[in-house]
């Protein structure tokens, strides 16, 4: 699965615009959408909203955990805990990096917020390494990991899975082989 | 000698305390019972500085920057002023002091205490003390002659003595005062005080009179007594100028006598009647503070300043009437006046115009029986004697002056000032001059900037606009067309209108209006094509959107705000001035157009108790409604004589109290009631950009939790944003009518659903009444129900509903159509009739499967669904156009009568016979033949008529939607992205 895959999938998230157009409600596969009357914040999904920022056509209302206060409590409950703890949305990264690309000027403090994320992120995917570490090194056969996004599961699946398959080729190649010392020259 | 006599507020826990003013006067300094002293800046001081002396603090003396604090750890402190570090203790005492003072000069300090001792102590140097001994109980209190050559202390032994500081010698002792034991139980503090300035006179309270010792022969001169004073005397204090004299009593009394005349000039009541502890004078004499021994401080303001006021007063007088007036202000004297807060004295307030004089008269009236030349005379004396030491310089007529009487009634609430609504208040530098369901109007007025922003809510409007703001405008109104903007006049500038008209075609976007001298805009609204002035002289001045003058009138009061919206105009003004909290505010609500009227003329608009008004408006759809401060929003009701009907109650969303609704527009269609949720405040700040939330509506209607209750507070909430639909169509916009029949169904079907449960509940009465609600097609489904439900008596009554229904359908027609002949209505009545029942009896014979019975039954049924699919209403649905929700006028289908239908058949054969005839010749031959037809011809013919407009409503809203989901389909298959705005 590619990160660009997630990100589309984020999209789907709904999130408030406040729109600066008349239109009344649309029908859409994935469902109704709107009415949108000026000035009225209403719901829509990730993907319209950044449509129609573009084209200046809504602001976009930060998610309520997208803020300063909250995210800082956040950051220091993950390096605080030893596990992962619950984030404030499944796609936190993919979100905080569309918005603040795409509409940084409707969100307040949106270098603090993109730096916290980053933290919060940065601390998580240490998680992960040093988890597969251990799991890894203590030759466990299964591990448990909760509250994991799709996105990080994203960025270790690849490396995580080809180097365990390739340990277990290593190991199921030294184990018989070791008797035969057929590496014990390499 | 009126004074105004502020609210107590608390100061202090209870128990003793002791206050009194900086030598400035611009502190008052109290301390108490809890060991704090306090430093108020003013009464109003809500965060007074504090200072802790000690557990308990008994007494204070402040003087030269130095405070000085008898606590409870027998100590005399002192602490610096008003900083408050410690400075030291002054002296010890084997137990507490109970009486601190300082002399004139501020280089002493005396003590009193309860070891019987009194200390003299110079504050420079604590070593150098003089002791008096000869107290034989705890002392009371102590003061300095202003000389600095004696001291007198009063003690709980019964004694008042003035010692001799220097030789540390009792000089005279006056037995004048109770014995007791201790502090704790003596009735009076007896709080001394030495007349400042000439030191002539010592002031001694000896039970409920004043009385005054000469200094020097210690002769007891004369006693100041009230006859209204029946209480022990607790405190005395001096005027700074030293002649005026107050004391303060047990009771709670404060009394203020002028010492030249021995008269009172001055009496009050303490609020609730607690023991006056402490009083002192302001540094200027024109304030006194006190406490209680609840610990409550209180002030009276205004004492001197007055009094010379009134003596001006009275010699501005021409010499004639100068010697009546002094007489009458002599005989005025309050002295004889009742106390204040009796019964008499409350008729006189109401009575007593405010003119000096008359009030005068007026208390001639009153005391004239109670007149007593003899104590005038006294005065008189008096006069003289002072007049030889020259201390004193006012004449004997001047402290003379009259009590005015404390009105106790109903005060009246200051006038709410002129607002716009949807602006945050004007004293900010951020703020919002207009938010309303066009845009927003910001206003910055910093070091950096003075701006004004105009942004749209739907940039097709107009695009956001930032002007400079370089008039100083401060209200503003926005609409589609223009912007609206004024200030108030300045010194050199007259007070402006400008209006910014972007909408205009011609290059020329911009108009500016000055009033004339003297008149200031204090409210303005724009309306579609016209604008709207009120200003400071009561005048309401109406512009054209181009900038032409146009009507003006003038306005009952003074104006609150106002509101306009396509043709209409409200108006929000002062009737009268409201009492105890409540404003009687005015409204009026005009139309222009075409036909310009009045429509509410000048009535009371009614708030909720104690509150204001917040916000005026009209809904989108042109009905007003307003918001008042707690909360309460109601909404005019056009079918109810113009009532006003409360819709929704902010305050009860609200989660905390302090939370706050701001309100910015409301929608009947859907009903929305959109405002800014504020946390903490009343009104949203700029920044962050403040999100718009939608509350719904609810009716106050009782028992809302039940079923019953929860569809009536529905149906009734449903009719009420209903109306606007009548009034739109009454006043020539086009109208939603998917939305209207929307709402008939919705009704209706409440209405069956009400129905049904009061079936269920066995309530047959209420059925009918229900029924009486309904339309004639909803009572037919109601029959069926009550007949399937096996309840006859009330299908019949219904049956009976129908008719009644049926024929009053068929008599408006008629009205309608004034040249319809007169009609064979009992005919048709009774044909109907026959319909109703033959259906009631087929129901009521256990066969409900009615389409096998009489034909007409199914007949019934069959024009139900007939007419649907005929139904003129049910439009062709495209995507409704979601701009302003006023229309032009477009033609209207009109409802067709039987002759109308007639007329369309048969027009082509009249015209053929007579090719030459105008329309209105037309219509006429049309209407003889008509009448010649047959009566059962023109029944089927009305009855046609009928079908098509009464039982259409049901059913197009339904189809519409269907028709339109359709169309949407399609569109989205062929080209989904152009659904999307570009």
């Amino acid at each position: 699965m590619d990160s660009s895959e997630v990100e589309f999938l984020a999209e789907k998230e709904m999130v408030k615009i406040i729109p600066n157009f008349s239109l009344d409600r649309i029908y859409l596969i994935g469902g109704d959408l709107g009415p949108f009357n000026p000035g009225l914040p209403v719901d829509v999904p990730v993907w319209l909203a950044l449509n129609l920022k573009q084209r200046q056509k809504c602001r976009i209302v930060p998610p309520a955990w997208m803020d300063v206060e909250k995210l800082e409590e956040m950051r220091e409950l993950e390096r605080k805990e030893d596990t992962f703890t619950p984030v404030p949305s499944p796609y936190y990264m993919e979100l905080t990096k569309l918005l603040l690309n795409y509409a940084s000027d409707n969100i307040p403090k949106a270098d603090e917020i993109r730096t916290l994320v980053k933290d919060i992120w940065d601390t998580r995917i240490a998680k992960l390494r040093l988890s597969a570490d251990s799991f890894i090194s203590q030759l466990e056969a299964h591990a448990k990991l909760d509250n994991l996004t799709l996105m990080e599961i994203n960025t270790i699946r690849a490396f995580l899975l080809d180097s365990l398959n390739c340990m277990y080729k290593l190991r199921s190649n030294l184990q018989p082989g070791s008797s035969k010392g057929q590496f014990t020259d390499y | 000698m009126p004074c105004e006599r502020k609210p107590m507020r608390y100061g202090h826990s209870e128990g003793h305390t002791e206050v009194c003013f900086d030598d400035s006067g611009k502190f008052i300094v109290t301390c108490g019972n809890d060991g704090d002293v306090r430093i108020w800046e003013g009464l109003d001081d809500d965060d007074p500085k504090f200072i802790t002396v000690g557990e308990k603090a008994y007494s204070l003396a402040l003087k030269n920057g130095k405070l000085v604090t008898a606590s409870s750890n027998n100590t005399v402190q002192i602490h610096t002023f008003p900083d408050g570090d410690p400075d030291g203790i002054l002296t010890r005492f084997t137990t507490n002091a109970t009486h601190v003072v300082f002399n004139s000069s501020g280089s002493r300090v005396a003590a009193g205490s309860s070891d019987f001792m009194v200390k003299v102590v110079e504050v420079s140097d604590s070593s150098q003390q003089k002791t008096l001994r000869g107290h034989e109980a705890p002392v009371l209190s102590v003061t300095f002659d202003p000389k600095d050559d004696f001291l007198a202390s009063a003690s709980c032994d019964g004694s008042v003595v003035v010692w001799n500081i220097e030789e540390q010698s009792q000089l005279i002792s006056w037995p004048v005062l109770q014995k007791t034991n201790d502090i704790s139980n003596a009735k009076s503090l007896c709080r001394l005080a030495w007349q400042p300035g000439t030191a002539k006179f010592l002031a001694v309270p000896v039970e409920t009179k004043v009385h005054l010792y000469e200094r020097g022969s210690w002769d007891h001169v004369s006693t100041l007594s009230d006859d209204l004073q029946t209480q022990l005397i607790n405190v005395v204090a001096w005027s700074p100028c030293g002649q005026f004299l107050a004391a303060g009593s047990v009771g709670g009394s404060l009394t203020v006598w002028d010492v030249n005349s021995k008269l009172c000039v001055e009496r009050y009541k303490h609020e609730k009647g607690f023991t006056v502890c402490s009083l002192a004078w302001h540094p200027s004499g024109s304030q006194i503070v006190y406490t209680d021994t609840e610990g409550c401080l209180g002030l009276l303001d205004g004492l001197t300043k007055k009094a010379a006021k009134d003596y001006d007063d009275l010699f501005d007088d021409d010499d004639d009437d100068r010697l009546m007036d002094e007489g009458l202000s002599e005989t005025n004297s309050p002295v004889k006046k009742p106390i204040t807060g009796d019964d008499d004295d409350d008729d006189d307030d109401f009575l007593m115009p405010a003119t000096g004089r008359v009030r005068n008269r007026g208390a001639i009236l009153d005391d004239e029986n109670s007149l007593d030349t003899g104590s005038l005379k006294l005065g008189q004396d008096k006069f003289g004697d002072d007049d030889d030491t020259g201390s004193v310089v006012v004449p004997a007529a001047a402290p003379l002056v009259p009590m005015r009487p404390v009105y106790e009634g109903p005060m009246p609430t200051a006038p709410q000032k002129a607002f716009q609504p949807g602006s945050t208040p004007a004293h900010l530098t951020h703020r919002f001059m207009m938010w309303n369901s066009v845009g927003i109007v910001r206003g910055y007025n910093d070091e950096q900037d003075n701006a004004i922003d105009v942004e749209f809510h739907d940039t097709a409007v107009h695009h956001a606009m930032h002007l400079t703001n370089s008039l100083g405008h401060t209200m503003a109104d926005l609409s589609q067309e223009a912007v609206l903007l004024a200030c108030p006049s300045t010194d050199e500038l007259a007070s402006k209108l400008q209006c910014l008209h972007f909408s205009s075609w011609d290059t020329n976007k911009e108009w500016m209006v000055d009033l004339p001298e003297g008149e200031d805009v204090r409210a303005l609204c724009l309306g579609q094509g016209w604008a709207a002035v009120a200003t400071s002289a009561l005048m309401l001045r109406l512009f054209s959107i181009g900038g032409i003058q146009r009507e003006i009138f003038s306005l009952p009061g003074n104006v609150v705000c106002m509101v306009g919206h396509g043709e209409q105009l409200l108006i929000v003004y002062h009737r009268a001035p409201g009492f105890d909290g409540e404003q009687a505010l005015g409204v009026q609500l005009l139309q222009f157009g075409r036909k310009k009227r009045q429509l509410i003329n000048g009535e009371p608009l009614p708030l909720s108790l104690q509150s204001h008004l917040s916000w005026l408006g009209f809904t989108a759809e042109g009905t007003p409604c307003y918001v008042d401060s707690v909360g309460v929003v109601r909404m005019l009701n056009r079918s109810l004589g113009n009532t006003w009907t409360p819709v929704c109650n902010t305050r009860e969303t609200c989660k905390s109290k302090s939370d706050h609704y701001w309100v910015v527009g409301i929608h009947e269609n859907p009903q929305q009631l959109r405002c800014i949720p504020c946390k903490g405040s009343r009104y949203p700040p700029t920044l962050p950009r403040p999100a718009v939330a939608i509350l719904p509506f609810k009716l106050p209607l009782c028992q809302t939790s039940t079923e019953k209750g929860q569809m009536e507070e529905q149906f009734w909430r449903s009719v009420l944003f209903h109306n606007h639909f009548s009034f739109l169509s009454s006043s020539g916009y086009e109208i939603d009518e998917d939305g209207q029949s929307q709402t008939q169904k919705e009704q209706q079907e409440l209405l069956m659903k009400m129905f049904a449960l009061s079936c269920k509940l066995e309530r047959e009465f209420r059925c009918v009444e229900l029924a009486e609600l309904m339309t004639q097609n909803v009572v037919t489904l109601a029959i069926r129900y009550a007949s399937r439900s096996r309840r006859m008596a009330l299908a019949q009554r219904l049956s009976e509903i129908a008719l009644e229904k049926a024929n009053q359908i068929q008599e408006e027609e008629p009205e309608e159509q004034e040249e319809e002949p007169e009609y064979s209505g009992v005919r048709r009545t009774s044909g109907l009739r026959n319909v109703l029942m033959g259906y009631v009896q087929v129901l009521g014979s256990g066969k409900p499967s009615s389409s096998s019975g009489l034909p007409r039954v199914t007949n019934i049924l069959d024009n139900m669904t007939s007419s649907r699919k005929s139904s003129p209403l049910s439009r062709s649905a495209g995507i409704p156009s979601k701009g302003p929700v006023l229309k032009p006028l477009a033609p209207r289908p009109k409802t067709k009568t039987g002759f109308q239908f007639w007329l369309e058949e048969n027009r082509k054969s009249i015209t053929a016979d007579q090719p030459d005839l105008e329309e209105t010749d037309i219509i006429k031959e049309a209407m003889g033949r008509f009448r010649t037809l047959s009566a059962e011809e023109r029944l089927v013919r009305n009855t046609k008529g009928f079908r098509e407009e009464g039982l259409g409503h049901m059913s197009s809203g339904h189809e519409g939607k269907v028709k339109r989901s359709r169309y949407f389909y399609s569109t989205n298959k062929a080209q989904n992205s152009t659904t999307l705005p570009r």
